[in-house]
């Protein structure tokens, strides 16, 4: 039996100096400890038990409105490197957090990647890893990752239209933005928290948002003046869109009650970012009722929509193929509407970009498209 | 009219002729005609070498005139030729030695050197220029000449004597319009390839910027000199019989079939004369038409022996492995297949042997399709890859089962190069282009079998490498990760570090057989090899030891400490006595190597019975065909699986659960943020 030895992150002192929210917030991961320790003393192999975030395993929650984790719960067990490692550096991330905690500092999810070099064998490979064990650690303590002082890397996406709203800032002055008069061609840009003790709304002449997945729409839709000649609050997703991106769409749809509208590209990963937004995402399927917008709905462009408008379009790859084929037996997509949309994609084998609407000149958008599918939606 | 077309009559020139059929001889584009070139220049000289019991010393340079000329030196240390034969080999199309010659020779694979010498005369107006030394003469003769498009015969141009400080070879110098490209079918490509299946050449090619490649010498040992046989009777054709008993010595057919045919008995020599109705007495020179077809027909429906292979010279598996490790150890493949090399085979009255050597991994690319290296009496193939039936066959088995990607009918996706040899007094070939093996039940059929055999131990690798990494990665959970999980979780509710023991027993169940050498350098065969077996298990298990060692290695004194129980000399297999091994127990055996230079690291089998394939790592389950005694350690593992059945199945842990990381791994390509 080797001598006990107490990791070197542990001689710092323990419980006693980590403050009360802290040790609240952690206090999931210490039962972790108790079990496996408890597993190791009657000598079984250790293991833990965590709901899948897959997409087998998400289920319509009618009180939220959105797609949150089932029940279908996974094995995590040191029978397998993979497990053994998350095992391990569950610890090593807790040990992290308290280590944070005493000294009330803030990491981003890529330092705590790098922090992992300090790990020995358990350093993560991937930040992607280093990522999902966060999400783990969230679905393990029902907290959110902020909660554990990790903040992501990027902040959210930009805003432009007419919506005042106060910000905390560094400094922690209140700070009254107009969200088209006051900031320059990029918009207001989302911070990372966008919760009300950050954020407050002050008063908006909008009458609905258009949340646009690229930047180049973003910019022909203000440089024509849609957003004030359409009353409209125009959200940048920047691609699949960040955990405050969705978070402020949801407060902008909740409090202010305006509808949300959203005009990506049209392919199979467009689909995903609606779907992220509108029903929740699978890998943040533990905390959708706080980020998704049931009621946001999807714009185009649509399969359809490149037959009607004759856009010009791109083969479906193999990989959008499958994506494609993937999304049908995602039970998220399994309405009537997205099943012909597939189905439609599939077999016309096209895929066009927002930005091809360019191709009946610059203004066709605003004047043409989108009035034409607000309209049918009945949002104008 | 008959005497207009009498007019129009007449034979064409050598030169049209060459002219007509570029493509057949190989010269339809300039960096065609320059392989060409190098083809024929080189397998002369290696040919004359081996004839001559010379290892072959060559050098091929090619060097740049003009944008659109290069000049091919190549010279070996041949025998060298007569100065009376030096215009008939390079200045006649069609004339040759080893053209009618019943065994195998690369020679018989092209148009001929002189082919060469017409394209070089005909594209530049530049002589051949050839110095060339025989052993019994004091000086080097040195001829310039070109190839008489209408005569068919040298026209020679400049005649020379010169001391050369050799004491024999031949030297050609030719300058052609050509073009000079690396890669696929250039003359790099073909010289590598020549040097992988003639491992006891030694080749040296210079090329046009000056980059100077060797490929050393890798065997010390000629290869046996196929003999020349009479021809097999079920091979013949009507013509060859025909000219075969005009120029026949043999004064009576009896004599003529004894002689000149090879594979027919006394007996068998009976069936003939009475079949096709003759005394035996008849002259062979006085056959002709019918006649010739009844005895031809008489030959076809007679049994006979197989003709002996003798005539043939495959390159055998060892210098094979050989071959491909001295020509690619730079890729640093982990695996060389045991080449295979079957047993020969007759097609169409000819002999016939296929070797198949296979190399994997190391720094072979896994994406792309496997490269196919096909040979024909020892000559390189590089043309026509999808006509032949090498590819072919290739193509048309399913390697899945072998652990490969394939695309339906294609060549197999992996890090593989494949060697493929067809050796005989014949190999038929699709074309006069002599690029493709043709398609033929009986060389199909032997490729099958030998690419089969080298596929199951490249497969047999590749189970013995998923089970080591998984070995590994075991061993990394109980070494390096389980301690410090048990250190945190420890630390974390203040208690003492519990006993891991049962554990790892647990996670591990295994008998693990671990092999290492006793030497400083792992890369180096050592003098000793320590087998360490652990019972990682958690049940006691009576375990017996077996190996198979390289015979050499039993013959000059192996031996093994705890001592083997058997020896066998014959097989080189080893017996041990049983051991019992209590969980976590090891016992490590020490076997000492009488030369272990010679030895190569997957030269030892080890074998463990007692033991079931699910709970043995690093060596395999004692194999049926081994014929020993019952092993004990199997008749007591048996008794003790039945005690075990009849207790109540401890838990059952991980067997149907989903695995949470493997999972999380499957899903993350369709998301997310």
């Amino acid at each position: 039996m080797p001598p006990k030895r107490k990791s070197p992150s542990s001689t710092k002192s323990r419980p006693e100096k980590l403050p009360d929210t802290d040790k609240r917030v952690l206090q999931p991961t210490l039962d972790l400890a108790q079990q496996i320790y408890t597993q190791l003393d009657k000598g079984d192999i250790p293991r833990m038990k965590l709901p899948l975030r897959t997409k087998q395993n998400i289920a319509f929650s009618p009180r939220d409105g959105v797609w949150r984790l089932g029940n279908q719960c996974g094995v995590r067990s040191a029978r397998k490197l993979d497990g053994a490692l998350m095992l391990l550096r569950t610890f090593w991330l807790v040990d992290f957090i308290e280590e944070m905690a005493r000294d009330n500092k803030h990491s981003t999810l890529r330092e705590l990647y790098y922090i992992s070099e300090q790990w020995e064998e358990a350093k993560f490979h991937s930040e992607n890893e280093s990522n999902l064990l966060v999400e783990d650690l969230e679905v393990m303590c029902e907290r959110m990752r902020e909660d554990f002082r990790l903040r992501p890397e990027e902040n959210g996406a930009s805003v432009i239209g007419d919506l005042t709203i106060t910000e905390i800032n560094r400094k922690g002055q209140k700070k009254k933005i107009n969200c088209r008069d006051d900031v320059g061609d990029g918009g207001y840009q989302l911070p990372a928290n966008v919760e009300k003790e950050k954020i407050s709304f002050v008063s908006h002449g909008a009458k609905f948002v258009l949340a646009i997945e690229c930047g180049g729409m973003v910019d022909r839709l203000a440089e024509n003046g849609f957003d004030e000649d359409q009353n409209a609050l125009l959200v940048h997703l920047k691609g699949q869109p960040a955990r405050s991106t969705r978070r402020f769409l949801k407060r902008l749809n909740e409090e202010l009650k305006l509808p949300v509208v959203v005009f990506t590209d049209g392919d199979p990963w467009s689909f995903r970012i609606f779907a992220s937004v509108a029903y929740g995402a699978i890998k943040t399927a533990h905390i959708s009722h706080y980020l998704a917008t049931p009621g946001a709905e999807f714009l185009g462009v649509t399969a359809s929509d490149i037959e009607n408008y004759q856009l010009p379009s791109d083969k479906l790859s193999d990989r959008d193929i499958q994506a494609l084929k993937a999304e049908l037996s995602d039970p998220r997509f399994n309405t009537e509407m997205w099943k012909s949309e597939i189905e439609l994609m599939l077999q016309n084998g096209k895929k066009a970009e927002q930005q091809s609407l360019a191709k009946y000149g610059l203004n066709y958008v605003t004047e043409k498209y989108l009035p034409e599918k607000l309209t049918e939606m009945g949002v104008l | 009219m008959a005497e207009e077309l009498a007019s129009k009559q007449k034979a064409i020139s050598i030169g049209e002729f060459f002219e007509r059929n570029r493509q057949i001889l190989g010269f339809d584009n300039p960096s065609r005609a320059l392989l060409t070139t190098v083809k024929e220049c080189v397998d002369n000289s290696a040919d004359a070498c081996e004839e001559a019991g010379i290892l072959p010393d060559l050098l091929v340079e090619i060097t740049k005139v003009s944008e659109e000329r290069l000049k091919v030196v190549v010279e070996d240390n041949g025998p060298g030729i007569v100065r009376r034969q030096l215009p008939n080999v390079f200045g006649r199309l069609l004339y040759g030695s080893r053209f009618h010659s019943n065994r195998q020779a690369r020679g018989q694979q092209g148009i001929g050197v002189s082919a060469a010498v017409l394209y070089a005369g005909l594209t530049t107006a530049t002589p051949v220029h050839i110095v060339s030394k025989v052993e019994e003469d004091p000086a080097a003769n040195v001829v310039d000449l070109f190839l008489d498009t209408q005569k068919n015969q040298a026209r020679l141009v400049k005649e020379d004597v010169l001391a050369w400080d050799r004491p024999h070879g031949t030297r050609v110098e030719l300058t052609l319009k050509a073009r000079y490209q690396r890669g696929r079918q250039s003359p790099y490509d073909y010289l590598k390839g020549t040097a992988i299946v003639n491992p006891h050449a030694r080749i040296v090619l210079v090329e046009p910027d000056g980059t100077r490649t060797t490929w050393e010498r890798a065997s010390p040992d000629l290869p046996p000199l196929a003999k020349e046989i009479p021809p097999h009777p079920h091979g013949l054709e009507l013509g060859e019989l025909d000219s075969m008993l005009r120029r026949s010595s043999s004064k009576t057919l009896l004599q003529f079939l004894t002689a000149d045919l090879s594979g027919i008995s006394r007996r068998g020599i009976q069936d003939v004369l009475q079949k096709g109705g003759f005394t035996g007495r008849e002259r062979p020179d006085g056959f002709a038409g019918e006649r010739v077809e009844q005895l031809l027909a008489a030959l076809k429906d007679t049994p006979m022996a197989t003709p002996s292979a003798e005539c043939l010279s495959p390159i055998g598996p060892m210098l094979i492995k050989r071959g491909l490790k001295n020509v690619l150890g730079t890729l640093r493949p982990e695996f060389y297949s045991p080449p295979v090399s079957r047993p020969p085979k007759v097609h169409a009255g000819c002999p016939f042997v296929v070797e198949v050597g296979l190399v994997y991994g190391g720094d072979l690319p896994s994406d792309q399709s496997i490269q196919l290296l096909r040979f024909a009496n020892r000559v390189p193939l590089l043309f026509q890859q999808g006509a032949c039936a090498i590819t072919q066959t290739v193509a048309e088995m399913d390697w899945h089962r072998y652990g490969l990607e394939q695309k339906s009918g294609a060549v197999p996706v992996g890090p593989v190069i494949l060697l493929v040899h067809v050796a005989s007094t014949k190999v038929p070939f699709t074309s006069e282009a002599k690029e493709a093996v043709a398609q033929t039940e009986d060389i199909t059929r032997e490729i099958e079998l030998a690419v089969q055999a080298a596929a199951r131990n490249m497969k047999l690798h590749l189970s013995r490498r998923t089970r080591r990494d998984q070995a590994m990665e075991k061993f990394t959970i109980i070494q390096k990760i389980l301690p410090k999980m048990a250190e945190k979780a420890s630390g974390i509710v203040d208690k003492p570090v519990p006993d891991l023991t049962r554990v790892i027993t647990r996670i591990m169940d295994v008998v693990a057989v671990e092999a290492r050498g006793s030497g400083e350098d792992p890369t180096k065969p050592s003098e000793k090899t320590l087998l360490t077996l652990t019972n990682y298990t958690s049940r006691n298990r009576p375990i017996e030891l077996f190996l198979e060692v390289p015979l050499e290695a039993v013959k000059e004194g192996f031996s093994a400490d705890p001592k083997p129980e058997t020896l066998s000399t014959e097989l080189g297999r080893v017996t041990f006595p049983l051991q019992r091994l209590s969980p976590n127990a090891k016992v490590t055996y020490t076997l000492t190597w009488p030369k272990p230079e010679k030895l190569e690291p997957d030269d030892v089998d080890v074998f463990v019975a007692g033991v079931d394939e699910a709970h043995l790592l690093g060596a395999d389950p004692l194999p049926g065909d081994w014929d020993v005694r019952l092993p004990a350690a199997l008749v007591e593992a048996a008794e003790d699986a039945q005690i075990a059945a009849a207790r109540p199945a401890a838990t059952a842990e991980g067997d149907e659960e989903v695995d949470y990381d493997a999972a999380e791994k499957k899903e993350s390509f369709v998301d997310e943020e």
